[in-house]
């Protein structure tokens, strides 16, 4: 079978394993996290891992983004994949995964608030408290300082 | 010694500046893998990548210890993927790798169903 010629690899699959599965690397690191000091693991086994941690995802994915097809959403969202993996029996992981969810989003909230703290040009004359009183001029009446 | 991982993790790290822990999966490649499941998915959310970081960990670390039984099982301390696919046909939930890993390992080893693992 000839004509790869955009193929700089040996393998027949060896560019394309780049994008189509997670790096070795990093699935042999997470495996290893939770087996013994002395266990070993062969290479095979890692790339049958890289392969099902890949249809995983797929198969997450196409439930998840079958729900925003139906609820006619154009945008997979962190919540459709917490219910996609409740809903495919993998309820063990959906309950730590929303509140890692939650966190992420509570912490991306303050990041965002501090970016543009940090991005305007005044930055050094007042607190960051000061800053975010402007947002809040229309409550200030109902507060009681 | 140089510890093993370090430097993929600093390569992999990023997004929100490690504060829910760094990311142990790359973002931009689970966001690829996730585009090719299917042509349904059109747009996906800043956030979908890392709760799936989150989740492959998780799932590949159940497998592991799984397969990992297995391996014990058969008195040895190198995981095959033999012992991948036992671990797979023995749980329910991990019956859509049913293809994938009859495909990569032949022929099985004969676990009996009867060994479903409850953890």
């Amino acid at each position: 079978m000839g004509d790869h010629y955009n193929n700089t690899g040996g393998d027949d699959g060896g560019i394309k394993d780049q994008d189509r599965f997670l790096p070795i690397a990093n699935v042999g690191r997470i495996m290893k996290q939770g087996l013994p000091k002395n266990a070993k693991i062969s290479k095979e086994a890692k790339e049958t891992m890289q392969e099902c941690a890949s249809e995983f995802i797929s198969f997450v994915t196409g439930e998840a983004s079958e729900k925003c097809r139906k609820e006619r959403r154009k945008t997979v969202n962190g919540d459709d994949i917490c219910w996609a993996l409740g809903t495919l029996g993998f309820d063990d992981y959906a309950e730590p995964l929303k509140r890692y969810l939650h966190r992420y989003r509570e912490l991306e909230g303050d990041r965002a608030t501090q970016e543009k703290i940090s991005n305007t040009e005044e930055k050094d004359e007042e607190l960051p408290s000061h800053r975010n009183n402007q947002f809040r001029n229309q409550a200030e009446t109902s507060r009681p300082f | 010694m140089r510890q093993p991982g370090m430097y993929s993790r600093m390569l992999s790290g990023g997004g929100i500046s490690g504060r829910t822990g760094p990311h142990l999966l790359p973002l931009a490649r689970i966001k690829k893998i996730m585009k090719k499941s299917s042509d349904d998915v059109k747009m996906i959310s800043g956030e979908a990548p890392i709760v799936f970081s989150k989740a492959c960990e998780l799932f590949i670390e159940e497998i592991t210890r799984r397969s990992w039984m297995m391996t014990m099982q058969g008195k040895r301390r190198t995981l095959h993927k033999e012992d991948v696919a036992s671990a797979v046909m023995a749980t329910d939930v991990f019956d859509f790798l049913a293809t994938l890993v009859s495909d990569s390992s032949g022929n099985s080893q004969g676990t009996p169903p009867a060994a479903a693992l409850e953890l």
